[in-house]
């Protein structure tokens, strides 16, 4: 099979599991045991406005045709309006998604570039005690959840030293910037970001860590491992030109699942830094019993999840030129 | 002054147990252009004094005692820097048992051999070093294209030459081959084998052969150096070693090869298993698998000892060796008992 | 050569059959006891384990107040956020309650959720990888499609939809977990299979006239449970993380204690600040139950990878 049937392929993959992850939405929150509005509605609504959400929903409606309609509406791109805002959940979600990627991407980069280097080292090292102790490390980041990471480089570098802010996004009195471009560039967001970044980061990175370093001590036993030395090449282009690109094929795969996790780390960490995102406005969508943001939360995060997959895929052909589409 | 000289060799592996003595005592030397064949079963320490030579032994593996002369300088003594600069590649080369593996496999053998040859020559430009692949592909019979292929579109035989072809890539005067052809079938054996011979010629390179296979050194080595149990046995030039073998393990061995000798009709192989090396002790150690072993072999170790023209044998009974030959062209001498 | 490449050797009468499965079992007992003897880590882990099991089965009984009552001092008045002191090791929360009491109790939470999510989901995940590589075609194509919309699925915000939709019970978090947690064994299970199935063994066993349920389950299933209890240890550590995750979020049992929980409440009590007693404990201890899953999946690995096991 060929390099673009494969992708072909892979395109139509994805089709198939997006169609089925929506439908899956669909029947989460509408087809769920019980009367939807006695979940989802607000107190103090009176029986008149309750009908009227009801019939305003469609929910009066047979089940295929509102799954007809929820598939329409999605697919033009609208999640419905927000209980709680009054306002369409998109034009609330645009802005905190964006939020959302910046944590969580540049938690997620962090994670893997710090991951794979660390991990590339602890294989080369075997043996060694700082081996040993780089694997107990990783094992402890990786049985801390985010929230208890959070909550410690919380104390230590907000409480105890007091170099960076307890939480938000930018500090207060600042005024949110008009452009994209000012929002996310300006210093005062860097300086915000850095320890939720950080909090996430300790945890994500245990992943890639631990498992570079199993397919290094793989790669290390292979022949051309030695001929690279024999050839009188350096310790440093042997460890990172030959062993850690030989070993990062199954890391890369891990990529989406690690993203996944991620999107659901969100959750928590903007939950502890009271960080304007996807994640904490899930939290409180639920809790307010807003669904169309919830439900419209959800899609996003599990759109980022599918596509990740779909590209750590693709990256995955580009590179191992021994790959065989299969 | 030898291009390369092995003197009283002796390298261990450190284990829970002891340690076990791989190689033990091995003394040889490679004039330039000359072509050494170092032959013996698995485990006899040939490859263990391949390693010592480049210095590429596992964590475990150390050089207890003895010496290795580059041109008539210690480099067992040089610092690993200075090792990788001076020494591996440029002066001393390898090619590994299974070429396919030799290369990494995500890299094309083109940008490898590049590379090879930029780090030790920094003054080369890439496209220079590019046109001298694509020369080294011609010389070697390979299609000039090819350098942009992957390791794995390559077959066998053909990844064979390109991996000479690296181990040509910086002109070195030593190449290690370690089993260079055993991965290959038998034609495409002969003709790499011709190749090698071919470029060392041209060239003026010296090569260590080493291999299990008697008919792969009778063909193509000068000399022979026949190892056992870490250490070399017998050594001369190839046609006494084929024709006027001494020692009994030598003889054995050229009984499990076909095309060596014409006397004996059937393969016979030598009966019993390679010697534990953790700590043996005093004794030949070849003694306990030796159809011809007597009460000394069991308890002094023989040393090298010279019988005419650079003709070293390791055995008590070398001065016996017309009557063991006859008797070792005997398969009924090779059975035992149970 | 080793069992693992080999698959064990097939035998087609009944008779055979449970002879090999006890052979096999007392064989695969000795590999366990043989890789936890020579492993600091996994023997770490075990102890820690057990520690952990006895607190929660026998935590009402061994605490020293009870972990819901208001403690006060001798003029009636809570104790309110005290440090730690010989009456109270850990202290006392905002409320006066003890928070020694609280983390000895709270272990049976993580546990419960972490073993039976854990195991429902190896069991799902097993037979799903055994049944899609063993049969293979379209079966193979419509598990391994289910298995990749799971993986599409983001864990943590369908945990709490769910766990939201029915009801926050200890059962519903275990269930939900369970749900989505079976897709990694699924894909290393299925994998493994596709390379057993096509071992003479298997062949013989089919040879014979064996049914497909009996190959699958007699003859191949049991060179796969080793990879099955890795992973087994491994959801573990997972579902106790799901689960004082979604506890730390306010979605946890109300009517349990647990670790999660406790930090819930001390977040939204804003006492991370000053309460450091409050908050290690029930930290610390999700971690260490956290990493005694992950020290014995580590040594359990040599059982499934034996070149990890000469290697270290």
């Amino acid at each position: 099979m060929g390099l673009r049937e494969y992708v072909v392929r892979r395109i139509f993959q994805l089709v198939i599991t997006y169609w089925a992850f929506i439908t899956l939405l669909f029947v989460l929150f509408r087809a769920a045991p019980g009367d939807p509005t006695s979940m989802f509605v607000m107190d103090g609504m009176d029986e008149e406005s309750r009908q009227e959400i009801i019939a305003d929903l469609g929910l009066d409606q047979p089940l295929y045709l509102q799954y007809v309609d929820y598939m329409g509406q999605l697919l033009s791109g609208s999640f419905g309006v927000s209980f709680r805002y009054r306002e369409p959940v998109w034009d609330v979600l645009v802005i905190k998604f964006w939020n959302t990627i910046f944590l969580m991407g540049a938690a997620v980069i962090c994670a893997y570039v710090i991951g794979v280097l660390a991990g590339a080292l602890l294989g080369w090292w075997r043996g060694k005690r700082a081996e040993r102790v780089g694997i107990v490390a990783g094992l402890m980041a990786r049985s801390s959840p985010e929230f208890w990471t959070s909550i410690i480089v919380l104390s230590v570098f907000a409480f105890w030293l007091g170099w960076l802010p307890s939480g938000g996004m930018r500090s207060i009195g600042a005024e949110m910037a008009p452009s994209f471009s000012a929002r996310y560039l300006s210093t005062d967001f860097v300086y915000h970001l850095v320890l939720p970044v950080m909090a996430a980061t300790i945890y994500y990175m245990a992943t890639p860590l631990l498992l570079m370093r199993n397919t290094m001590l793989d790669v290390l036993k292979a022949d051309f491992i030695e001929i690279k030395k024999a050839e009188g090449l350096s310790e440093l282009t042997i460890l990172y030109k030959h062993a850690a690109r030989n070993s990062i094929l199954p890391v890369v795969t891990m990529a989406a699942i690690v993203t996944g996790t991620a999107m659901g780390g969100s959750l928590v960490i903007e939950t502890v830094f009271n960080w304007p995102g996807m994640g904490r406005e899930m939290v409180e969508a639920i809790n307010y019993n807003d669904y169309p943001m919830a439900m419209g939360a959800f899609f996003l995060m599990g759109s980022v999840v599918i596509i990740m997959n779909f590209v750590a895929d693709l990256l995955y052909v580009y590179l191992d030129p021994r790959v065989e589409y299969k | 002054m030898s291009k390369l000289e092995l003197d009283d060799l002796r390298t261990y592996y450190r284990m829970e147990e002891g340690w076990i003595e791989a190689a033990d005592g091995v003394s040889l030397s490679l004039e330039a252009n000359e072509t050494l064949g170092l032959v013996g079963e698995s485990g006899s320490g040939k490859s263990t004094v391949a390693k010592s030579i480049i210095r590429l032994l596992p964590d475990n593996g150390e050089i207890v005692d003895g010496s290795i002369r580059f041109d008539g300088e210690d480099i067992t003594e040089l610092s690993k820097r200075e090792l990788r600069r001076r020494i591996r590649w440029k002066e001393i080369s390898m090619i590994p048992q299974s070429a396919m593996n030799g290369f990494d496999p995500v890299y094309t053998v083109g940008e490898q051999i590049v590379q090879a040859i930029r780090t030790h020559e920094s003054d080369v430009s890439k496209a220079e070093a590019r046109e001298r692949t694509k020369e080294l592909f011609d010389d070697l019979g390979l299609d000039e294209e090819r350098v942009d292929d992957y390791p794995h579109q390559f077959s066998g035989g053909m990844a064979q030459r390109a991996m000479i072809a690296l181990a040509l890539a910086v002109d070195p005067s030593v190449i290690l081959a370690d089993e260079p052809t055993t991965a290959l079938d038998v034609v495409i054996q002969d003709r790499i084998l011709g190749t090698i011979k071919e470029m060392q010629d041209e060239l003026g390179t010296a090569m260590v052969l080493i291999t299990h296979d008697m008919s792969v050194v009778s063909e193509t080595c000068d000399t022979i150096a026949v190892m056992y149990g870490g250490r070399v046995v017998e050594r001369a030039d190839a046609e006494t070693i084929i024709k006027r073998p001494k020692h009994p393990y030598t003889l054995g061995l050229r009984n499990a090869f076909p095309d060596i000798t014409a006397d004996s009709q059937e393969l016979v192989s030598i009966p019993g298993s390679p010697p534990d090396l953790l700590e043996p002790g005093e004794g030949c150690r070849f003694a306990p698998r030796c159809p011809f072993a007597e009460d000394r072999c069991w308890e002094e170790t023989p040393q090298p000892e010279t019988h005419g023209d650079g003709h070293v044998v390791e055995c008590h009974r070398a001065d016996e060796a017309e009557y063991l030959r006859k008797e070792a062209n005997r398969p009924e001498t090779w059975r035992t008992d149970d | 050569m080793s069992r693992e490449t080999q698959g064990i050797d097939s035998m087609a009468s009944d008779d055979g059959a449970t002879e090999r499965i006890r052979a096999l079992a007392v064989r695969t007992w000795r590999t366990f006891v043989d890789v936890f003897e020579g492993d600091r880590m996994g023997q770490i882990g075990l102890a820690l384990l057990l520690i952990f099991a006895l607190m929660g089965m026998f935590g009402p009984w061994i605490t020293p107040h009870d972990p819901t009552e208001i403690n006060r001092d001798d003029d009636g008045s809570a104790l309110r956020l005290e440090a730690p002191s010989t009456d109270h090791y850990f202290g006392t929360t905002n409320m006066g309650r003890d928070v020694f009491s609280q983390v000895i109790v709270g272990a049976r939470a993580s546990l419960i959720v972490g073993t039976i999510a854990a195991l429902i989901a190896v069991t799902i995940g097993t037979n799903i990888g055994l049944i899609s590589a063993y049969y293979g075609g379209w079966t193979e194509d419509v598990l391994m499609r289910i298995t990749d919309i799971a993986y599409a699925l983001p864990f943590l915000p369908f945990v709490i939809v769910l766990v939201f939709l029915l009801g926050p019970s200890i059962w519903s978090i275990i269930i939900v977990i369970a749900l989505l947690l079976w897709r990694s064994t699924a894909r290393v299970v299925r994998s493994q299979v596709l390379s057993h199935k096509e071992r003479p063994y298997v062949e013989s066993a089919r040879a014979v006239g064996a049914s497909d349920l009996r190959i699958m389950y007699l003859h191949i299933l049991p060179n796969v449970l080793p990879l099955a209890f890795l992973y087994a240890a491994f959801s573990v550590a997972w579902a106790v993380i799901a689960e004082a995750n979604v506890s730390f979020l306010g979605f946890g049992d109300p009517t349990m204690i647990s670790w999660g929980q406790m930090l819930f409440e001390a977040y939204t009590a804003d006492a991370i600040r000053f309460a450091w007693w409050w908050v290690v404990p029930p930290g610390v201890s999700i971690m260490l139950l956290v990493m005694a899953a992950f020290f014995i999946g580590r040594t359990l690995e040599r059982v499934t990878n034996p070149e990890l096991r000469h290697a270290e």
